[in-house]
């Protein structure tokens, strides 16, 4: 069994080029018609204002996201990102409160985001709980310390050094999209270039493989589920920053758009393959749907099935192309 | 822990005698009343909680919270709910997460003997002992009026509206547009769903700042979503564009303190929290009591602010016979 499984991923290499591509062409498409359909609609639309506009929200959904893609792509899956987004954006902001230190809150966030997702690799490494089950555990571990943290108040009002990680601008383009652009390009690079992120893809492809082939599997596991926690806590000093306010039910409404941002983006629910610009692509265009239904003044009663339809259509186009592309 | 064995000694005796002689209407205090809510997120629902062990306190009984560990989940509600079945509580005060999934449940429990007071939003139609709320149209009615008489009559306006579906939702929704019928000159830009929540207030505002130039008001259907609203509009610069809501959370006051927000349409849960423990107590206890008790909502503005800047727990409650009348 593993001596015919072990050389899969070494074949598969060079098939997943193409559907990977071809994911990465349709989600353009599917970008670009809805842009050209929005721009005739709405002469707002094709306004740099609106675009940075887009982009701005993109880069919440895509932070929480990011380190999602790596765990899925690695064949796990995080559903404590909300979550863990809301302890640490409580956690920090009380401590921005407390020391009136900017930097106090950022250690707290990245630390208390790092921190649970170390305690998702243990669970999943060395108690051997499935991945869907350790995570969901600590969802609601994560959000009860909130809410006990919290007690029904919220924390706001901060100082504008802080606030400007959320709101300010650098060279005219706000700073979510930089933080965006620069850990999207850091997660490409760690992806593709390096030893270890190429076998976070084998990882999830063939994890038996994976084994034979001397990684250690158990340690990468854990360094994703931390990755992973590390941008649910940067997402969360985002959050705050731009809302100037820290409550125990921001990070829930978020977990199920950034598992579909993943999806959607062409990342594989199954592992193996995908990646980060996927990902990013996958933030946009879901964003890009409440945009167009807002400007457009789309009824609410339309919103959830408009954006239902799209995601399904995306994963469709997705599922079409690559049966096309196989033939 | 001598002391809490005859606590609980006597709580049991209270149960026991209770369901012994539930013909006789007169109970001794010591009752223990169950109190749903719908969530631990919104400071509205710490609100009514303290309002509840307030009067609870006050009148001699005990409370068992239930609140859902995730915010409006109906699955936990309605476990908690077959749990109030086991261990009959005295009294039990309940508001819906989904009306028309709760109701069979409720109307059980009340044949099986159990008195249920409907309180905050409307479980639909059962043999409560009363409903204690605040009228939903008339709130979202009211706010709507008051920012369209501070536009003087005309101007564009954008509402921010709750959950689709949800009845509170719904109805602030409803007063939303009956205003806007009695002012011809003031135009709808825009109604967009931002579920009560704070981000989608902010990016939903974000958007339509980029769809129209000019925007006079904005009414949102709670507190966090203005408070997301506003804070797209000062980023935008434009700070100037009154927005009002309705709750009057403390936050949302102080920000009407320091201009942030026009005015806030009170939705007390504090107060709800009171009434709803008075007459559900008064009620098991023997007393004729009001059906429906509708607590008006005052406008919160900067001239008459500070009282809902007083943390909940340090506010007094208010007599349920005050609103009799309502």
């Amino acid at each position: 069994m593993t001596t015919m499984d072990s050389p899969a991923p070494v074949i598969r290499r060079p098939q997943q080029l193409a559907p990977g591509t071809v994911a990465v062409v349709v989600r353009l498409g599917l970008i670009a018609c809805i842009a050209v359909l929005l721009s005739s609609l709405s002469p707002t639309f094709a306004t740099t204002d609106n675009l940075l506009n887009i982009l701005r929200q993109a880069s919440l959904l895509f932070l929480v996201a990011s380190g999602l893609t790596l765990v899925i792509i690695a064949g796990g899956l995080d559903l404590s990102i909300g979550a863990n987004l809301t302890l640490c954006a409580c956690l920090s902001a009380a401590a921005i409160k407390a020391t009136s230190q900017p930097t106090a809150g950022i250690a707290v966030a990245l630390g208390c985001g790092v921190l649970v997702g170390l305690t998702n690799g243990v669970l999943i490494n060395r108690v051997k709980i499935p991945p869907f089950l350790a995570t969901f555990g600590m969802l609601w571990v994560a959000q009860g310390i909130a809410y006990w943290f919290m007690a029904g108040q919220v924390v706001y009002g901060f100082s504008p050094a802080f606030r400007f990680f959320g709101s300010g601008f650098w060279l005219g383009v706000p700073v979510p999209i930089w933080v965006m652009l620069v850990t999207g390009a850091c997660g490409v690079i760690f992806l593709s270039r390096t030893t270890i992120g190429r076998e976070v893809y084998l990882m999830g492809a063939n994890e038996a493989a994976a084994v034979l082939s001397g990684i250690p599997v158990a340690r990468r596991r854990t360094l994703l589920y931390m990755v992973s926690g590390l941008m649910a806590g940067l997402a969360a000093l985002i959050y705050v920053a731009r809302l100037n306010a820290a409550e125990p039910g921001i990070g829930e409404p978020l977990l199920l758009p950034a598992i579909a941002a993943v999806l959607v983006g062409g990342t594989s629910l199954f592992g193996g393959s995908g990646g980060l610009f996927r990902t990013l692509l996958g933030a946009t265009i879901l964003t890009l749907i409440v945009n167009a239904l807002n400007l457009l003044n789309v009824s609410a009663t339309w919103h959830p099935f408009v954006t239902g339809a799209i995601v399904v259509l995306a994963v469709l186009a997705d599922a079409a192309v690559n049966r096309g592309a196989r033939r | 822990m001598k002391t809490r064995h005859v606590k609980h000694l006597r709580l049991l005796s209270a149960a026991l005698i209770s369901c012994g002689l539930s013909a006789a209407p007169a109970l001794a205090a010591g009752e223990v009343i169950a109190a749903f809510t719908k969530n631990q997120v919104d400071p509205h629902f710490e609100g009514v909680r303290a309002g509840v062990e307030q009067m609870a306190k006050k009148m001699n009984a005990t409370i068992r919270q239930y609140v859902p560990t995730k915010p409006n989940n109906i699955t936990e509600g309605m476990s908690q709910l077959e749990d109030v079945g086991v261990t009959r509580p005295n009294l039990v005060l309940f508001m819906p997460i989904d009306p028309k999934a709760q109701l069979p449940t409720i109307k059980r429990l009340i044949e099986s003997g159990t008195p249920v007071l409907n309180y905050n939003d409307k479980a639909g139609d059962a043999p409560y002992l009363a409903f204690v709320g605040q009228d939903d149209y008339k709130l979202g009615y009211d706010i709507a009026k008051m920012l369209f008489d501070h536009l003087g009559g005309k101007g564009n306006v954008v509402i921010l509206e709750g959950i689709k579906g949800s009845n509170t939702g719904d109805e602030r929704k409803r007063g939303f547009d009956a205003a806007l019928k009695e002012y011809p000159n003031i135009k709808l830009l825009a109604s967009q769903p931002a579920n009560f929540q704070r981000l989608l207030g902010l990016q939903v505002m974000e958007n339509l700042i980029q769809q129209h130039s000019e925007i006079n008001g904005v009414i949102a259907a709670a507190d966090a979503s203005a408070l997301g609203a506003a804070e797209a509009l000062k980023a935008a610069g434009r700070g100037n564009v009154a927005v009002v809501s309705i709750n009057g959370v403390p936050e949302a006051v102080e920000a009407v303190k320091n201009g942030g927000l026009l005015a806030i349409a009170e939705f007390n849960g504090f107060k709800i929290g009171c009434v709803a423990t008075e007459i559900g107590l008064k009620a098991i206890r023997g007393e004729a009591m009001p059906k429906r008790v509708v607590i008006p909502g005052a406008i919160i503005t900067k001239a008459n602010h500070s009282e809902w800047l007083v943390p909940f727990q340090q506010r007094t409650c208010p007599a349920a016979a005050d609103y009799a009348g309502h």
